[in-house]
């Protein structure tokens, strides 16, 4: 007993070193998060329930309850009805990524001819399609819409954002004809005229999913080839379970990427009633109340998704 | 006697060596069975309806490009001419000499590529260290702190987008600029036209039109999806074994030794993955250039966009098309930069997500 007592406490303060570490490494984040992020945070919740104006070359602060939450859902009309079809439009287009993402990294995890030049073709979204440029692919995007609807025949073709306006239109004709309910045709022109944005939104995702398609063991799928199983079998007994941790998570990334980006028209609704005068506080309510819609979603989503989710236990 | 006629016939045998006559398949036959079958045929009809999807969505990835190229090289001509649908009939590099002109490209390049240098390199650097101390080490609090990690991803930009603006605009920490009581700080002027170091009421710095309103979230891994960064960083660090580190600190490193020492060195793919996203995403970030920096006292890329060079501002009947193409050259002349970068470090893109096994 009194030989091992020493030893205990050595690895107890080996520990301590080990935790005092991390906080060493962490420090910048908790500094952060307690000098800007926390005050941040704090101050954009008072804002939300108090007006501003501008006096005497000074912001002047009022408390006025939970005026701005009740003019953003019972005054302002418009609010709550892009909150709705932003909801809508990303509920359909979720999935979507999220498949399309998985279908597009399966296959560039085999070997296909120029591999390499489509991997670099297909990363190119990540690093442009953000910002800027999803604002100019909009507003050169309204403006076609706009000649669609004027019925003008002025040269579009060199500038839609996607080459699919034309398409949508003879898609549309096809289900006409076709006597095929609207709805669901509406629903086949909307996924179509959204494929070149929903391709746009996938490149993180894909370098997830690839990562995980990459990791893996090759010799799992030898034992299952010599058993006799088909790639079809498995795909979905092999592949799937084991990269079904990071489906969930590209899933949530892309439910928070979609939710938060710039274009998104309900973050664009707020950035348009920022920019409006006597509009900022309102706007700080209605992010916040966005906000708290995004947390519900990602929480409903990795609550069904961790039903699926299959993980393989590890020694650590 | 059948038996014996079936047989292999040796031809030649040594000590070492047999080389036996037998009948074999004959060529033709053989790759008949090979290639002429079902499950070849689909693997055929797989591939070619493979690589016919990947064709496909590379062409609805560059097709923009393309199209953004073509109408940048179009007169104000091509744009009332119907027969003019991607090639232009009368080509020009006016677009590209009035927006370097008129709208002075390359100060916007200039100082663009410096602050996305700057906030790329230390959200590099802090994003590893935060993710590492997040990866290796137990500490208490380490979940609720990797909780918040994800909280900063998730908050949308609208949400804190007034009270950023008024903590930069109105920058006071701990109060530490009302104890120094308003005096002036010339080395915050980091870029000379932009005016820093402005006291109001001589309570507090303005730090916008500043590298320092970014400087300084990047710095506590605040910035623009740095969470992310977090994440891929923690991610990667898990992928290295601990034993690697434990030889180190047995041969005496102490932590801070054997981070930089052995594993940054180990981590500069992931790194430089790191680095293009921050890089390349700052570059094309409208959210903070917009919020920190105004047009007239730092001038960025972002701030082109939506401007038309005083010499295209025409008026004519194809004016509002050519407007909308002088807007994609602008896009053209802000992505071409980083295009360049990418096409540099694409190669550690995929390397570095795959050898850190994203997978946790």
């Amino acid at each position: 007993m009194s030989t091992k007592a020493p030893k205990r406490r050595r690895a107890a303060s080996l520990d301590k070193r080990k935790a005092r570490g991390g906080y060493l490494f962490v420090l910048p984040f908790i500094l952060g998060l307690i000098l800007i992020y926390f005050p941040v945070i704090i101050d954009s919740f008072r804002y939300s329930l108090s007006s501003m104006t501008f006096q005497d070359g000074a912001f002047k602060i009022t408390f006025i309850g939970l005026e701005n939450y009740q003019e953003a859902l019972f005054v302002d009309t418009s609010y709550v009805k892009t909150l709705m079809g932003g909801i809508q439009s990303l509920i359909v287009d979720i999935p979507a990524i999220v498949i399309f993402s998985l279908f597009i990294a399966v296959i560039l995890n085999q070997k296909v001819l120029g591999r390499a030049v489509f991997r670099t073709i297909f990363f190119i979204p990540v690093i442009c399609a953000t910002g800027i440029m999803e604002s100019i692919a909009a507003a050169t995007s309204s403006y076609n819409d706009y000649i669609a609807d004027q019925g003008q025949s002025i040269n579009t073709g060199a500038l839609e954002s996607g080459g699919f306006q034309m398409n949508a239109e003879k898609i549309t004709q096809l289900f006409e004809n076709m006597k095929i309910g609207t709805e669901l045709a509406d629903f086949v022109v909307g996924a179509v005229n959204r494929i070149s944005g929903i391709i746009d939104r996938c490149g993180v995702q894909m370098l997830i999913l690839l990562a995980a398609l990459q990791s893996i063991s090759p010799s799992i799928y030898e034992s299952c080839s010599i058993d006799g199983a088909t790639t079809w079998e498995t795909f979905w007994k092999i592949t799937l379970p084991m990269i079904s941790p990071m489906i969930l998570v590209s899933a949530v990334y892309t439910v928070i990427d979609s939710f938060t980006s710039e274009s998104n028209q309900v973050m664009a609704y707020i950035n348009n009633k920022y920019s409006e005068a006597d509009g900022n506080t309102l706007s700080a309510a209605m992010a916040w109340m966005y906000f708290g819609i995004i947390i519900l979603i990602v929480m409903v989503v990795v609550a069904v998704m961790q039903a699926y989710v299959f993980y393989q236990r590890r020694d650590n | 006697m059948d038996n014996q006629a079936n047989a292999p016939k040796v031809l030649k045998e040594s000590k070492n060596k047999i080389v036996v006559d037998f009948e074999r398949t004959s060529l033709k036959e053989r790759l008949r069975l090979k290639y002429l079958n079902i499950s070849y045929a689909g693997m055929l009809v797989w591939r070619f309806f493979r690589f016919l999807l990947l064709m496909g969505v590379s062409y609805v990835i560059l097709y923009p490009f393309f199209s953004k190229i073509t109408s940048s090289f179009m007169s104000a001509e091509d744009f009332v001419d119907v027969t003019v649908k991607l090639i232009p009939k009368y080509p020009t590099l006016d677009t590209y000499k009035a927006i370097i002109v008129d709208l002075s490209y390359f100060k916007a390049l200039f100082n663009t590529a410096l602050l996305s240098l700057v906030s790329a390199l230390l959200q590099m650097f802090i994003c590893c260290i935060i993710g590492y101390g997040f990866a290796k080490f137990k500490f208490r609090g380490s979940k609720l702190l990797f909780a918040f990690v994800l909280l900063t991803m998730i908050v949308p930009h609208s949400t804190i987008k007034l009270s950023l603006y008024m903590k930069f605009k109105y920058f006071d920490v701990l109060w530490l600029t009302k104890l120094l009581g308003g005096g002036v700080f010339p080395w915050l002027d980091i870029i000379p036209e932009a005016e820093t170091g402005m006291f109001v009421n001589g309570t507090s710095l303005d730090l916008t039109n500043t590298l320092w309103p970014l400087a300084i979230l990047s710095l506590g891994g605040l910035a623009f999806k740095n969470g992310l960064y977090i994440f891929m960083m923690r991610q990667f660090f898990k992928g290295v074994p601990d034993e690697l580190e434990e030889s180190a600190y047995i041969d005496g490193y102490g932590i801070m030794k054997t981070f930089f020492l052995i594993v940054i060195p180990l981590s500069v793919p992931m790194m430089i993955t790191v680095f293009l996203f921050a890089f390349s995403w700052q570059w094309t970030d409208e959210f903070y250039t917009g919020l920190f920096f105004s047009k007239t006292k730092m001038y960025l890329l972002p701030h082109l966009v939506g401007q038309v060079p005083r010499s295209l501002d025409t008026q004519y009947a194809g004016q509002s098309l050519f407007e909308a193409a002088i807007q994609n050259t602008i896009g053209l002349m802000i992505i071409v930069p980083i295009l360049v970068v990418y096409l540099f470090c694409q190669r550690f893109l995929v390397e570095g997500i795959e050898r850190s096994g994203l997978v946790g």
